[in-house]
């Protein structure tokens, strides 16, 4: 098979990741050179990694290369079709913003933080999901998994010093272990029927498993993705990690490491398992409605801006496996024309959230970059020493928001469309499931953009709260270029979404066997339609020209009258009560409050507030108030858990008796007694 | 067809060594001097790659040629001198008491031998027998009884370089077992694990060194201590 351009462009790709990932770890003594190599070989690894995965969603035709290794089983095999194509675009389109924005961010690790190794885990990380979205051998796969599962694991506790850190990534490293383990199983079960561990031996084989085989291994593969992906309730890991990284590693985390569990998915439940029976999708349906509504609702109560952002990533998962969810469901009702467009709007939605989640943690590492804090109560007026971030963090926010016309619109409401073409798809009572689950990802929308004007207003609009937030400076210009380049992708798959959905159909091909993407576009290429009767239609360039005319008057008014009134500066109104100062403005508590009162059933909000007074009781001399929501999950099924694990192994304390020699004995009883029962025929 | 070409004379010849192995390793059970269980670790070692070269010769299988060579030069000379030269610097020269006596020991080794047996009758299937599956029969047998005595001598000692000893054996058993049955595996395989080996003896020698300077003996029933 001639792999000339995309063949050729993967392997540069995986070469200059490898390469630059050793190159930095032999200069790390000098820091300048190993920033530009660690910057520049990771941009030039995107740079040809983008450029294949074009090539290679455009061609059509999966292109396989295998080697062999000469160990049983495992082989060198590398498959790269549509799916692979749509994880390796969305990975270059992040790993460029990523490699720009550190160039100027990894500045400030001179001379303090070992640049060498930062960036030697740092391109390994990417090659590592090069591989894991290209393997076509269950060995190769995990091995990818693993060195990711590794790597990730010494970016989050890259600032190891804090024991905030080391937690964090302790809990990252036993999630991550359990899911692979979950997946080791998973994979185990198919080898067993197919003989083989190639993915393309896996498809052939799916129609010898047997509904118990088949429903086991969904369980393992749906268990060990999920885990990676952050669905609820396996989340607690996920914004415990993803804060504590480095800026511009939680950017990669959240926007394409969580990505490769819902690539997992795609890619197994798609291909290896065989048509999977409805209640497998209704299960992966539900569990995204859940992960998004309450990963929005505890987002809402946090003031720490990266972990807001990392409960924000929980919600989107949970968006993008409705979709998937949908499309399972669509599957097993024989509507493979549903099911198109409802994976469709699932893998759009993971490229649309890789890239907006991805600039909105660059922008929150801009301004902890420079204000030196997480806690958005002590922000507040950056936006004017910060413009251009908080413009790129305003652009990402509406998009998070699924607003339109930005990209995060399109995909959600190709999402809520097929939800709603499933009431009429499915019959019985499932069908109920698809309205109620379409309902719930509208409280979600408005609960995201209810926390998105928190986040943006507490952050960048008001005064300055905090003495941090007083002598800010705007982030260097490769930071920006880095976001801007987001920003513009953002924009551009939003406003050019009917220019772009049609190239899904190699991708619905190739799955599904279905092309839907003329049926989506309508109107001269201008409108975006549900392909289906009754759906709705929307455009997003519509739209966006309909703001751009509405924001004349206005920009006209304000200019007007900047020339006929005279313009007065005073202090707020401030109730009779003299000596208010910044610390006084509204916060982002009390922005969350009457979602709090209404959510109180979840959230079990405890709170305390103490007086100090004086002479009177109405005139209290200082008030301290402490607020905080029952951390749910950890406290009902976490903490028991652990409880059960820890008396277990109490009792399992008297055989580890510490001596060699009774350890010794153990493993030798142990191979005996197998190797008589193993000689029973 | 000449005589040394014949498969029924490399047959003859790997069982006759494979039976001076356990014979060696039957021997080794009972030995109290460190230096000589190192002897006898390297005449085993020795035997053992001319095991896998008469095998690479019957067989035109080059690769395996490497393997000999490699356990020559490693088992048969390198690790018995580190050892020697590890004994001489710790200034124990023999086990003192194992935990076991001597001709009980030997007792429990012939039984090990017997389950070696047993459990390599499993693997053969008289209706496919070819030269080849005979001559795994034969000396299946023999390296899953070397692997399982390594072991017992592993329990036995008290001595953590008497303890390496034990392994070394046993690694010396699931050797013979990979070459006899697969005609050795892929050639980094076989890297891998002789590496593997370098490495055990020198972390463990290490190792050894260490607990005689904090417990003032070799002793590993003293390791307990470590769990106050």
């Amino acid at each position: 098979m001639n792999t000339f351009p995309v063949g050729t462009l993967f392997a540069l790709s995986l070469t200059a990741y490898l390469g630059g990932a050793f190159a930095c770890l032999a200069s790390w003594q000098k820091p300048t050179l190993c920033r530009y190599i660690c910057c520049g070989s990771a941009l030039a690894g995107a740079v040809f990694g983008g450029l294949a995965a074009v090539l290679g969603i455009l061609q059509g035709t999966p292109l396989l290369w295998s080697f062999s290794s000469g160990i049983p089983l495992f082989t060198y095999s590398f498959e790269y079709d549509a799916l692979a194509g749509f994880f390796n675009l969305t990975l270059a389109i992040l790993a460029g913003a990523v490699s720009l924005y550190s160039f100027s961010y990894l500045r400030e690790f001179e001379g303090k933080r070992n640049i060498g190794f930062f960036g030697f885990l740092f391109l390994l990380l990417l090659l590592s999901l090069i591989v894991v979205f290209t393997a076509a051998n269950a060995f190769l796969f995990l091995m990818g998994w693993e060195v990711m599962a590794l790597v990730a694991y010494g970016l989050v506790t890259f600032y190891h010093e804090d024991r905030e850190t080391r937690r964090a990534g302790l809990l990252y490293i036993v999630m991550a272990h359990i899911d692979a383990g979950c997946l080791l199983l998973g994979f185990a079960l198919l080898m067993q029927v197919s003989g083989s561990a190639d993915f393309a031996s896996f498809r052939t084989a799916a129609a010898q498993l047997s509904s118990g085989q088949q429903a086991t291994a969904f369980v393992f593969f749906f268990l060990g993705f999920g885990i990676k992906a952050g669905i609820i309730p396996f989340h607690i890991w996920l914004p415990a990690a993803h804060p504590v990284a480095p800026s511009n590693i939680s950017a990669l985390l959240s926007g394409i490491v969580l990505k490769a569990g819902i690539y997992g998915m795609a890619r197994i439940f798609l291909g290896g398992l065989g048509v999977l029976p409805s209640w497998a999708g209704l299960l992966v349906l539900i569990v995204g409605v859940a992960s998004a509504v309450l990963g929005v609702l505890y987002a809402l109560m946090e003031h720490d801006i990266k972990r807001l952002l990392a409960y924000h990533s929980i919600e989107n998962i949970g968006i993008i496996l409705i979709g998937l969810g949908a499309t399972l469901v669509f599957r097993a009702a024989g509507h493979p024309q549903l099911a198109a467009v409802a994976l469709i709007a699932a893998i759009f939605h993971t490229l649309n959230h890789a890239i907006f989640k991805c600039l909105l943690f660059l922008g929150a590492g801009s301004v902890l970059h420079s204000t030196g804090t997480r806690n958005m109560e002590e922000m507040g007026g950056l936006i004017r020493p910060m413009p251009v971030t908080a413009f790129c963090f305003l652009i990402g926010a509406v998009a998070i928001s699924g607003l339109p016309p930005l990209n995060g619109f399109v995909s959600e409401w190709l999402t809520y469309q097929s939800l709603l073409a499933g009431y009429g798809a499915t019959g019985g009572l499932t069908r109920i499931l698809f309205p109620l689950a379409g309902s719930m990802l509208a409280l979600t929308g408005a609960l995201a953009a209810a926390c998105f004007v928190k986040a943006f207003a507490i952050t960048f609009l008001a005064l300055p709260r905090g003495a941090e937030s007083r002598q800010v400076h705007e982030a260097p210009r490769s930071m920006l270029v880095g976001m801007g380049w987001l920003t513009v992708a953002c924009l551009a798959l939003g406003l050019g979404a009917t220019w772009f959905l049609p190239v899904f159909d190699t991708l619905t091909e190739q799955l599904l066997g279905q092309r839907v993407g003329t049926n989506l576009i309508s109107g001269h290429g201008l409108v975006l339609s549900a392909g289906m009767p009754h759906g709705g239609t929307v455009s997003t360039a519509v739209i966006g020209f309909g703001l751009v005319i509405l924001l004349i008057p206005s920009v006209l008014l304000v200019s007007n009258g900047a020339r006929r009134f005279a313009w007065k500066r005073g202090p707020t109104w401030d109730c009779g009560l003299p000596g208010l100062s910044e610390e006084n403005e509204y916060t982002a508590t009390a922005f969350s409050k009457p979602l709090r009162m209404i959510f109180s059933a979840l959230y079990q909000p405890r709170r305390e507030i103490q007086a100090v007074f004086d002479v009177s009781p109405y005139f209290p001399k200082e008030i301290r108030f402490e607020s905080e929501i029952e951390p749910t999950f950890e406290k009902r099924l976490y903490i028991p858990l652990r409880d059960l694990l820890l008396r277990f192994a109490i009792r399992m304390r008297p055989i580890q008796a510490g001596s060699i020699h009774a350890y010794l004995a153990y493993i030798f009883v142990t191979l005996i007694l197998l190797l008589l029962f193993g000689v029973r025929p | 067809m000449t005589f040394f070409q014949n498969p029924e004379f490399g047959d003859r010849i790997i069982t006759l060594m494979a039976a001076l192995v356990l014979v060696l390793q039957i021997a080794a059970v009972g030995q109290r001097w460190l230096v000589s269980s190192i002897r006898i670790f390297a005449v085993q070692s020795f035997l053992l790659a001319t095991i896998a070269g008469v095998i690479a010769y019957f067989n035109h299988a080059s690769h395996i040629y490497v393997v000999a060579f490699l356990t020559l030069f490693l088992k048969a000379v390198l690790l018995p001198w580190l050892l020697e030269g590890l004994v001489e610097r710790i200034g124990i020269r023999r086990e003192i008491e194992p935990l076991i006596n001597a001709p009980l020991s030997i007792l429990i080794a012939g039984c090990l031998t017997l389950v070696g047996y047993v459990v390599a009758e499993s693997f053969y299937h008289p209706e496919e027998t070819s030269v080849r599956a005979a001559l795994g029969h034969n000396t299946l047998g023999v390296a899953i009884a070397l692997f399982l005595i390594g072991f017992f001598t592993m329990l036995n000692r008290r001595k953590a370089l008497s303890q390496v000893m034990g392994l070394l054996s046993l690694e010396n058993g699931l050797f013979l077992a990979a070459i006899s049955l697969t005609y050795g595996m892929p050639l980094i395989v076989e890297l891998g694990i002789f590496f593997d080996v370098l490495v055990a003896v020198m972390v463990l020698g290490i190792l050894a060194f260490r607990i005689r300077e904090a417990f003032d003996s070799m002793d590993v029933s003293k390791l307990r201590k470590l769990r106050e």
